[in-house]
Formats: C-alpha cells, sequence, structure tokens
C-alpha cells in the first residue's frame, strides 16, 4: 500500500514537470522568431546595416573567412545602395538535418536556407518554419523571374511559394555506361541499343562473361529496375502511386500502383536471369558499393546510371563520357536509353528557401536575386579568391600552381546549389561547353512535360499508410532489384503486402487530389 | 554441483562470446592494411590477398587534422572526468549521509532525470541560449558531467561500505566535512571511483553528438565526430548523387582503408585504460551493487 501511495505520487509530480518542460520549449521555439523579427523589420525601410546569414550544406572550407570579407568587399563596392553584407554558414552534409531542424525550432537567426524535397521541405513548411515568398519574389526578383518563371508551381504549398529553384539542368538522362576497351576488343554493336531497351545489351553481357573471367559483366548496385524503370515508364506522384506512360493515351490520368505494370515484371524477370547467369555481382547489397570503383580497379563492363549530359544526346547514341571517363579512369562509352521528362520532382529537388527567423526577408530576396544575375558573386561564392584559390585557363578554372584540392583552402563542388549555373564557369577537365549543353538539353526536356507537371501530392492524410508501404517494401526491393529473389513468387507477396499497409487508400488519395488538380486547371 | 562438469560449457560459451567481440575487430584492423583495389574487387576478407599501408601513411600526412581531433577529445576526456568524478561524488556522498535533510528529495530528482528527458530542443536552448557556451570546449564538457545513473551508484557504494562509525570517529577527532570527505571517504572509494571514472571516460571519448550540434569550429572537433563526420558525409554524398544532382557532382568516398584505419586508432586509448582500471572495475560493479 505504501508502495502504491509512493509511485503515484511519483506520477503525478512527474507529469506536472513534464508538462511544465514541455510547456517552456513550446514558448520559446514559438514566441523568439516572432519577438525579435518585429522591431528589425520595422527599421529596415531605413536600410541600416544587415547581415545576410546563408545557411547551406557543404564541407567546411578552411579559407571560408577570407572569401566571405571578399564577398562583402564586393558587395559594398558594387552594390553599396544595398548596404548589406553576408555570412557563410556551412553545415555539414551529416550534420545538416539535425543541426538546421534545431535552429529552425529554436528560432536562431538564419535568412536565405537552402532547402530540397529530401532535405525536408515538406515538414519545414508544415512546421511554419519557411516564408511565403510570391510578394518578395514579384519585387525583388526580377532577375530570378527571367530564367525561372514557368518552373514555381512545383514549390508551391497552398496556393504560396516556399521555395525558389536553382537556375541549372531541368532533367537528366538514365543509359548504360560501358567500357570502351572491352566494346573496341569485341568489336560490339551498339546499334542495337537504339531501340531504349535494356534488354539489348544482353548479348554483350554474354560474351564478357563467357570470355573474361574476373569481370563483372553489369556492376552492381545500380540497377535497370532502380535508375531505368520509373525515368522510363512513370509520371511518379509519391511512393507507389504514379501514372504508367507507356502504351497509355496522353490523357490517361488513371493512378496505379507502380509496382503492377507489365514492365515492371517484365524488369525484374530480366535482372533475376541475370543473376543467375552470373551477370551481376553477388555482393551487389553490401552498403556503401560504388560501382565507379569496380569500374576504376578494371573488374567491370556495363552499369546502369545517370548519364553525362551532352548538347546532342539521343536515345542510343553512344558517345564518350566526359565525366565519366574522369571518374572510371579509363575511356567510358555512355549510351542514353531515356531523357526525363519535365518533372515537378526535379523542380524542387535544389531550392533556397527564406527562413521564418529572417529579420529582413527583402534583403535575403535581393542577395538571392544577385546569385542569378551577377557573375562576379556567384564565382567568388563558388570557387572563392582569383590567384589565391583559382586561376582562369583559357577560361576555364584551374587551381593556383602548387595546390592541390586538399590545400588550396577553398574547395567545393556545389555549384548545383545557388543561383543561376548558366553564369558559372567550368573547371578544366570539364567540358568548356557544359552550360550550354545544358541549355540546349533544357530545350529538349521543357519541350516535353510529365503529364502531371506542376501537380503536388499532399501526403499528410495517408502519412500512417505511406510509412507501412516503406516498410513492407524493404523487405523485398532490394532483393528484386539485384536479381536476388525471383519476382514471379516476390511480387505477388510484395503488393499482398502493399495491400495490408494500405496501398489501396493511398492510390484512392492520390486520385482524388490529381483529380482535383487536374479540374482546377482545366485538363478534364 | 560438480566444477569439473561445468567448465567446459562455460569455457565454450565464453571462447565463443570473446571470439564474437574479436572477429569484427580483426576484420576491421585487416581492412585498414589492406590493399584499396583488392577490397573493391573481392569485398571485405579476413586474410586479404594484398596488403598495403597506405592507408596510415595517408593518415600520418594528414596527421593535423587527426591529431587535433585527438587532443581535443583528450583533453575534454580528461577534464569531463575528474570533473565529472568530483561533482558527482560530491553530490552522491551528501546523499549518502542520513544527516543531510533534503535527502530524499534531491534523491527523487535525480531519478526524475533518469526516467524522463526535458528534450532535444530545450537542450539545446540551455547551452546556447543560457549558458552561452556553443563552439567551445564548455560546449563538450558540461552536458556530461553528471549522469543520475553514476549518482545512484557511487551513493549506494557510499553507503554500504562506509562505516558511518567511521565518519563519526573522523569528526571526533576534529575533523571538518571537508576534511572527512577528502581524506577519509575519497581514498576508501578508489574502486567505485575506477568504475564510474571508466564509464564516463567512455562517453566522454566516445561522444559525437555534442560535437554535431555545438561545435561549428573544424578545429574543436572531437576525434568521434571526425569519424562519424567522415561516415555520414559519404552516405549523404550518395543520396545526393541520386536525388538532386547526379550529372557531373565528382562524388569522392573516402577510401575503404582510411576508414577503418581511422577507427583503429580512435580505438587506442580506450583499449590501453582499460587494463590499468579493470582490477577495480570488478570490485566497483559488486561492491555497489549488493546491498547491506
Amino acid at each position: 500500500m505504501k508502495w502504491l501511495k509512493k509511485s503515484s505520487a511519483v506520477l503525478a509530480s512527474l507529469m506536472l514537470t513534464s508538462a511544465v518542460a514541455a510547456g517552456c520549449g513550446g514558448n520559446n521555439a514559438s514566441d523568439t522568431p516572432a519577438g525579435s523579427a518585429q522591431p528589425d523589420g520595422a527599421a529596415s525601410s531605413e536600410l541600416k546595416p544587415y547581415e545576410v546569414m546563408m545557411v547551406f550544406p557543404d564541407a567546411p572550407q578552411k579559407d571560408n573567412q577570407l572569401v566571405q570579407d571578399a564577398m562583402n568587399d564586393y558587395l559594398k563596392k558594387t552594390y553599396p545602395e544595398l548596404n548589406m553584407t553576408v555570412k557563410l554558414n556551412p553545415i555539414d552534409w551529416g550534420a545538416w538535418s539535425d543541426k538546421t531542424n534545431l535552429m529552425m525550432a529554436s528560432g536562431d537567426k538564419m535568412d536565405l536556407l537552402f532547402t530540397a524535397d529530401w532535405l525536408g521541405f515538406q515538414q519545414q513548411v508544415t512546421k511554419g518554419g519557411l516564408l511565403p515568398l510570391d510578394d518578395l519574389l514579384a519585387k525583388y526578383g526580377p532577375d530570378i523571374e527571367a530564367v525561372e518563371k514557368d518552373y514555381h508551381e512545383p514549390a508551391k504549398r497552398g496556393g504560396k511559394l516556399y521555395g525558389i529553384h536553382t537556375h541549372q539542368e531541368l532533367g537528366g538522362a538514365q543509359g548504360v555506361y560501358l567500357n570502351k576497351e572491352l566494346v573496341d576488343k569485341y568489336n560490339f554493336d551498339l546499334t542495337a541499343l537504339k531501340s531504349g531497351k535494356v534488354e539489348d545489351l544482353e548479348p554483350m553481357l554474354k560474351t564478357v562473361k563467357e570470355n573474361e573471367p574476373g569481370i563483372t559483366p553489369l556492376v552492381a548496385p545500380s540497377f535497370p529496375l532502380e535508375a531505368y524503370y520509373s525515368s522510363t515508364n512513370l509520371d511518379s506522384i509519391t511512393s507507389i502511386a504514379a501514372i504508367n506512360t507507356v502504351g497509355t493515351a496522353p490523357d490517361d490520368y488513371t493512378v496505379i500502383n507502380s509496382f503492377t505494370t507489365p514492365r515492371y515484371m517484365e524488369l525484374a524477370k530480366l535482372t533475376n536471369k541475370w543473376y543467375k547467369a552470373g551477370y551481376i555481382n553477388k555482393d551487389a547489397l553490401t552498403p556503401g558499393l560504388d560501382a565507379w570503383k569496380k569500374m576504376q580497379a578494371g573488374k567491370g563492363f556495363a552499369f546502369v546510371s545517370d548519364m553525362d549530359i551532352l548538347a546532342d544526346m539521343e536515345i542510343g547514341k553512344a558517345d564518350i563520357s566526359p565525366n565519366g571517363s574522369i571518374k572510371a579512369g579509363r575511356e567510358m562509352l555512355q549510351i542514353p536509353l531515356n531523357i526525363d521528362r519535365l518533372q515537378t520532382g526535379k523542380m524542387t529537388a535544389t531550392m533556397y528557401a527564406i527562413s521564418k527567423s529572417s529579420e529582413d526577408p527583402e534583403r535575403a530576396m535581393k542577395l538571392l536575386n544577385l546569385f542569378y544575375k551577377d557573375k562576379e558573386l556567384l564565382t567568388l561564392f563558388n570557387f572563392g579568391i582569383e590567384g589565391k584559390h583559382y586561376v582562369l585557363k583559357d577560361g576555364q578554372i584551374a587551381l593556383p600552381e602548387g595546390q592541390t584540392t586538399d590545400s588550396v583552402g577553398y574547395y567545393h563542388d556545389i555549384m548545383w546549389q545557388l543561383g543561376n549555373q548558366m553564369l558559372n564557369y567550368t573547371r578544366v577537365g570539364e567540358d568548356p561547353n557544359k552550360y550550354k549543353n545544358y541549355e540546349k538539353f533544357n530545350e529538349k526536356i521543357s519541350s516535353n512535360r510529365s503529364r502531371i507537371f506542376g501537380f503536388v501530392f499532399d501526403p499528410e492524410p495517408v502519412k500512417n499508410e505511406l510509412i507501412s508501404i516503406d516498410n513492407a517494401n524493404k523487405t523485398f526491393v532490394d532483393g528484386l532489384k539485384s536479381g536476388q529473389l525471383d519476382p514471379e513468387e516476390v511480387v505477388p507477396k510484395m503488393l499482398e503486402k502493399q495491400k495490408t499497409a494500405g496501398a489501396d487508400k493511398v492510390i484512392a488519395e492520390a486520385q482524388k487530389q490529381l483529380d482535383a488538380w487536374l479540374k482546377e486547371n482545366s485538363k478534364k | 554441483m560438480n566444477p569439473k562438469r561445468t567448465n567446459p560449457i562455460i569455457v565454450i560459451v565464453l571462447t565463443l562470446f570473446s571470439l564474437a567481440c574479436l572477429i569484427p575487430f580483426w576484420l576491421v584492423f585487416m581492412i585498414s592494411v589492406a590493399d584499396e583495389n583488392w577490397v573493391t574487387a573481392h569485398g571485405y576478407s579476413f586474410w586479404p590477398g594484398k596488403f598495403s599501408l597506405v592507408a596510415y601513411q595517408y593518415l600520418i600526412e594528414d596527421a593535423e587534422k587527426i591529431l587535433r581531433a585527438y587532443s581535443v577529445s583528450a583533453l575534454v576526456t580528461v577534464i569531463g572526468v575528474v570533473v565529472s568524478l568530483f561533482v558527482t561524488s560530491a553530490m552522491a556522498y551528501a546523499l549518502s549521509r542520513k544527516e543531510f535533510p533534503l535527502r530524499g528529495a534531491l534523491s527523487f530528482y535525480i531519478l526524475i532525470t533518469m526516467l524522463f528527458s526535458g528534450g532535444l530542443l530545450p537542450w539545446y536552448l540551455v547551452y546556447t541560449r543560457f549558458l552561452h557556451v556553443q563552439d567551445t570546449l564548455m560546449a563538450l564538457i558540461i552536458p556530461g558531467l553528471i549522469g543520475g545513473f553514476n549518482v545512484i551508484i557511487m551513493r549506494t557504494f557510499f553507503t554500504n561500505s562506509i562505516p558511518p562509525s567511521l565518519i563519526d570517529s573522523s569528526q571526533i577527532d576534529g575533523a571538518g566535512e571537508f576534511r572527512t570527505y577528502f581524506s577519509i571517504i575519497l581514498p576508501l572509494s578508489l574502486p567505485v571511483m575506477a568504475t564510474i571514472g571508466l564509464f564516463t571516460t567512455v562517453s566522454y571519448w566516445n561522444d559525437w553528438f555534442t560535437s554535431l550540434v555545438f561545435i561549428q569550429n573544424e578545429k574543436l572537433f572531437s576525434l568521434q565526430y571526425l569519424l562519424t563526420k567522415t561516415l555520414m558525409n559519404a552516405s549523404f554524398l550518395q543520396t545526393i548523387a541520386n536525388k538532386a544532382y547526379s550529372s557531373t557532382a565528382q562524388v569522392t568516398t573516402p577510401l575503404e582503408s582510411i576508414r577503418m584505419a581511422m577507427a583503429m586508432i580512435a580505438i587506442g586509448p580506450l583499449v590501453l585504460v582499460f587494463p590499468f582500471l579493470q582490477k577495480y572495475f570488478v570490485r566497483g560493479l559488486t561492491v555497489g551493487a549488493v546491498k547491506g
């Protein structure tokens, strides 16, 4: 009895303390940003000096401070009317999620924040961590609008824009990389791949398997089912929900389970067959396996992956891959089997947003706008200080004499994160026409829009189902894509599990939202 | 019970157990001295076909960063353990004294901290907004100073193995509270000090999360964080390659053998510390565990 009395007292006081603790935490989180934002916001009309804090994922650079100072000197000299300085606050990739969540929740000052759908953009919007940008963009972002005007739809939530897409390539291409040395040795006929079908690789794999012991014909972990199936066959919506674009009418908007198409079964069987024949390496699922390293070690012949972007890419056309050859340390051919349509997801894969804790969102937007027009500022951010961190060689970026990427103090490859990428220099060794290629490639992609470009699925109503489906998939998907499981037997099992996890509900919800969107945009 | 009959089973079980501990260790070591290309081509192996010391060579060349992280970790661990032992034992000692009026209330308070945590955000706010220790070594030391569990173990030790009459007699001889604590209690509690000292050493040495949250300055990264960071960055880079930007990202995953060599280096101090404290360690645990 005494025990009971004691423990209930314990319980009561515990509940009390935890309630107090929770209350405090909540207050802190919501009050601080609002409280600190108001006084400064009011004063900004006089344009007193303001430091724009940029938060982005990057490995720490030794000369960060130097580059920041150089950027500030430049800003002061070129745009004195903005009376603005910048503070670069890179956060290591591995720490990014934890740290930005904490900073956002505690209301630490941030102005420009890199974000993406794969870095929790949706949650940031839901939690109210980001500012709507429509008005700011209209007033202070003319140079952003000049290049990105048509691509804002995907970053809108509830009708308001929350992220600005980096101006860059609008999609990618997927296909096979082949070791050129072996292609030449066996005189492979590559015209068969004009069909865009990965199946036509089979005779080559067979030859390599028979004649080159010790060389893996098709190197994992990149597989047809992963890099190739969905991009060629689907307009993906979320998780399993997608629209089958092969063999359906262009105005067919029926949402299906992406694992139920005949093509999926075909490719799964193919992979399984290749695995059994020994064309695919057995350790395909070992975490951290890097196909490029196998190529480098001379242990592979082909693999399926994303292609380098070239100006005149066409399905089935073999070209030397410039970057692929560098990565593999030998000549590599690339043959695209698919060129992306303009997809919603790609437009939210690289964005900058303005944080709610910004004390002067207007100047944050003005700075972001500069990165879309000012080559010099963008170059400072991307490549550092001329003479110290880079030198120009025939219009390309090179390391200063005697320096390595480790010793130079400021070297990162995050051109894809910020601003108008087409303004950038290329590095020595890269195709000097890289960005011209991008522009040509973009024309190709933007003229071929996905059926549902601009449609954004709101996962909230089926949140729990999506998680259970993910869990159900885990058991099977890896085994299927590496060919280790027999699809005839496993796919029905997986579909059954997905059903129990709520697949039908997800598909129905996707269809409902899509129909509403179509109606709104009078497509139907 | 015939001891001769039970022995073989125990021996087998213990052998298997120690093998389970040693084999991964051996594997890590072997990869750290294996030839990188060989590992890529053949996968992990207990006896690689080709050896190379490139990884260690590379680490020695890049020694500055690692040595600095090493000294940060060592400094934080040494200061942390000493201060932590002092604070913990002082608190535990006070709680073990029956004369202490707030004994019940404080013990209860400690119990709460063991059952509930304040959550990540309040924790973060205390150190950044209230104590303002972010980006200093203090941020690495303070959070680990006191743990409810350690206080309870020490308190139990003091209550059970130090007879109250000993304290009485020292006070009759004219020693004040502090004199009693430093001259009588501490020398008698070496076993429990060693035990708790080892716990805190391990937790300070292995801690990377506080570095992740509070440290921005590269010079103050602890060794474990440097390691974790390398691994996390590698896996993150693959995500980037998949999701955002695949065409020209130069994805450079650190070499397998270098990762393993770094792990080997990080194990060092703990392996060295343990044998010295082992004898106390065993005694400390049993002494604290039996309630008199």
